[in-house]
């Protein structure tokens, strides 16, 4: 089967075009080495599969999404190159394709956002322009899946051809130096070599790796510094900065012949939305607005009576039907009581949250595709800039709301390598939605006539954390770095539902899975630990495993107010997933629903030690899975210790001092 | 030829030059294709010394006040 990789520059409609062009996806991964998303699907016709890569303006990479482009074109076996080109922005747009083509691989440009180009006032001949360039351009329209049709015909009709790479002329001093590098490398027949010299040149980090693994170093950094006084003194310029500008003229010449420019004084929707979305005096209070209504909507207005309905049918239709089934064909008490008290009490618990979970992702995913999020990240930037984070380090923050681990992946978009650790160290601290029903649990027992309240104030707790820390850890970690900002801003767009859906299911399903396998087999385990004791099977459970694994931490947590094996029994389990503290709750006090349980636990609990015991849960260390991306991210060991030990200590003393000082006034 | 910090909100200008700019807001800035010689506006500042929003060819831009700073326009 052919493999089309889909390339672009960020918020031109790659993956609007890549959704119209391939309905499903074959599978969503990783790259190797990387968690950056890998997106994988299959035409329509079945015919080809087509590699969705990373946003980027320019192979030379800044970040480290970016550098998957570069590794891809070098490392895998793909057959064409899809190049999506947004129509209104096509000097910026085409300072990319000219890399590609220098690459030498088939390429078809499918030319987007024709329509909202129009609107400008940027008139593009098609035909011209896929001339001057030698490849097809196909206008499409991609939200609405105009044109899709001809780009595909066209792809599965190009990859037969052979291509010439396109041979950009850059000047004498700079040939010679393409040669000299021609001369050193030798024969090679993956690629071009003239592409990875000028690419090597330009200073592509990526590419000096790959050079540096064939060459010795003496060789490549005296082709390297040779370039360099040469260019800088025929052009008074760094190589870098002289093909850039290369590019860039050629660029222009294109654009002169194929492009016609119409004056238009409009003022454009995103202008009107921003006049007040990022206004000097409203900004920030319509950002706080937009999170309050936001957290509202998911977790009172919609989410609360969804998962309502759902928590009776657990309780009563579904506990009622699997009892009546087992009692029909026969099975053993010991049967029963797993699946009832063990798989549907844990498993059920969890699940009533399914609804409050998506809605939570659905909206972040509107957030994210609508074009707000970045405007967050400007409004924001003032207060992370004291806090000596940058603004695009909010957004990992508010990903965090609905689930860590995405919130640490986020933070892939921050280029200085220091503020993307620590902004990965901090984003644990925002309370995930995996949390929720921990506090939905003590809430609904504790503060019935406070709840929002009682809940926002956790929220609020950790983001204040997250401040704290970040100032603490920019005055110690981050010293020698200084803090970058820079973002784009796109265009607002109405998001897609298509689109939406997919991401919020994408985003959602670990949740699902998650409840499937880990707090399946978390709730199995922890249930019979709880049925044996070293006394025999059925015991009573204050003689059980489980109480006497909790009681060994129970005497470390008397301090902070919930001294009892049940709680230490319950932490303990919850790093796998923070809402197996509740499945474990739901076993360990042995009741069919929510509500019977809440009762119970009055007698174990006070105010006062229930508000610690969510603190505690907020802060104590990042969930399993949270763990293992930090890992993957940091590929170090020390800062995922870190991850978990700062949390830990901070979860101690914060929730010691909650508890002393409120029982000192007599909470 | 002012700072950009000079220019006042819905102006137009001319960005003259780029070379005290640090390295990689630079290098961000040349490929959203704003370069010397650029025409840009100003769309928005933000509050206490916060950020500012730029705009070049129906692409906006955000960059820190300290950056903009170091930019030289020529007002249009």
């Amino acid at each position: 089967m052919m493999h089309i990789a889909l390339v672009g520059n960020p918020n031109t409609g790659k993956t609007s075009l890549f959704n119209q062009l391939t309905g499903t996806y074959e599978y969503v991964g990783n790259w190797s080495g990387v968690t950056v998303e890998k997106k994988v699907g299959v035409l329509r016709n079945k015919q080809a599969k087509v590699i969705d890569l990373p946003g980027v303006y320019s192979l030379h990479p800044l970040s480290r999404d970016e550098r998957v482009v570069t590794q891809f074109l070098l490392t895998e076996s793909f057959d064409e190159i899809l190049n999506i080109v947004d129509a209104s922005q096509l000097e910026r747009n085409l300072l990319l394709t000219v890399q590609l083509l220098e690459f030498g691989k088939p390429l078809a440009i499918a030319l987007n956002m024709v329509d909202v180009a129009e609107g400008r006032g940027i008139f593009i001949d098609q035909t011209k322009l896929a001339t001057m360039l030698r490849v097809p351009v196909v206008p499409v329209i991609a939200r609405t899946g105009k044109g899709c049709d001809q780009v595909e015909h066209l792809l599965l009709e190009k990859a037969t051809e052979q291509t010439e790479p396109l041979a950009l002329f850059y000047g004498g001093t700079m040939e010679r130096a393409i040669e000299r590098f021609r001369a050193a490398w030798g024969t090679e027949e993956k690629f071009p070599v003239r592409w990875l010299a000028i690419q090597f040149y330009e200073g592509n980090s990526y590419v000096r790796d790959y050079v540096a693994e064939k060459l010795p170093e003496a060789t490549w950094r005296s082709l390297y510094e040779q370039a360099e006084k040469e260019v800088q003194q025929a052009e008074q310029m760094p190589p870098a900065q002289f093909i850039y500008e290369r590019r860039r003229s050629f660029v222009k010449e294109i654009i002169e012949q194929s492009v016609q420019r119409k004056e238009i004084e409009r003022v454009t929707l995103t202008d009107r939305i921003d006049a007040v979305v990022t206004n000097k005096y409203v900004g920030i209070p319509i950002f706080l607005l937009a999170m309050y209504v936001l957290f509202q909507l998911t977790f009172d207005w919609l989410g609360a009576p969804l998962s309502d309905l759902l928590d009776a049918f657990f309780a009563g239709p579904l506990t009622n039907v699997v009892t009546a089934m087992l009692e029909t064909i026969g099975a053993s008490e010991f049967i029963r009581a797993l699946i009832v008290d063990g798989i549907i009490a844990g498993v059920g618990g969890v699940l009533v949250f399914v609804p409050q979970i998506f809605i939570l992702f659905f909206f972040i995913s509107f957030l994210e595709d609508s074009g707000y999020m970045a405007r967050v990240a400007l409004v924001m930037d003032r207060l992370m800039e004291a806090v000596g984070l940058n603004g695009k380090a909010f957004i990992p923050l508010i990903i965090g709301f609905g689930c860590n681990v995405p919130g640490v992946m986020a933070a892939r978009t921050i280029e200085q390598p220091r503020e993307r650790l620590v902004t990965m160290l901090l984003t644990p601290l925002m309370s995930c939605s995996a949390r929720l029903p921990v506090y939905a649990l003590f809430v609904g027992a504790f503060f019935a006539t406070h709840q929002a309240l009682v809940v926002l104030s956790l929220y609020v707790l950790g983001v204040l954390l997250a401040l704290i820390l970040a100032k603490l850890f920019s005055l110690t970690i981050l010293k020698e770095e200084a803090s970058v900002f820079v973002v784009e801003l796109p265009p607002y767009r109405m998001p897609q539902w298509q689109a939406l859906w997919r991401s919020t299911w994408d985003k959602g399903k670990g949740f699902v899975k998650k409840a499937g396998t880990f707090i399946f087999g978390g709730s199995v385990a922890i249930w019979l630990l709880s049925y044996v004791g070293p006394h025999g099977v059925n015991v009573n459970m204050d003689d059980s495993f489980l109480a006497m694994i909790g009681g060994v931490l129970a005497p470390f947590l008397a301090p902070l107010g919930f001294g009892t094996w049940q709680a230490g029994a319950a932490l303990l389990t919850g790093f796998l997933a923070k809402e197996v503290v509740v499945s474990t709750m739901n076993i360990i006090y042995h009741v069919p629903d929510v509500e019977s349980l809440q009762g119970l636990m009055a007698s174990h609990f006070t105010p006062l030690s229930a508000f610690s015991f969510m603190v505690f849960v907020l802060l104590y260390v990042p969930c399993l899975a949270t763990v293992a991306t930090i890992y993957k991210e940091t590929r170090s060991r020390k800062w995922t210790m870190f991850s978990i030990g700062y949390a830990l200590v901070l979860a101690y003393i914060v929730s010691f001092v909650i508890y002393q000082v409120g029982s000192l006034f007599g909470f | 030829m002012v700072a950009m910090t000079q220019l006042r909100v819905g102006e137009r200008a001319k960005i003259v030059d780029l070379s005290r700019v640090s390295d990689l807001v630079k290098r961000r800035l040349l490929d959203m294709g704003v370069t010397e010689g650029a025409e840009i506006c100003l769309k928005c500042t933000m509050p206490l010394g916060g950020p500012f929003m730029i705009e070049n060819c129906g692409q906006c831009v955000g960059i820190r006040r300290n950056e903009a700073m170091n930019i030289q326009v020529k007002p249009l």
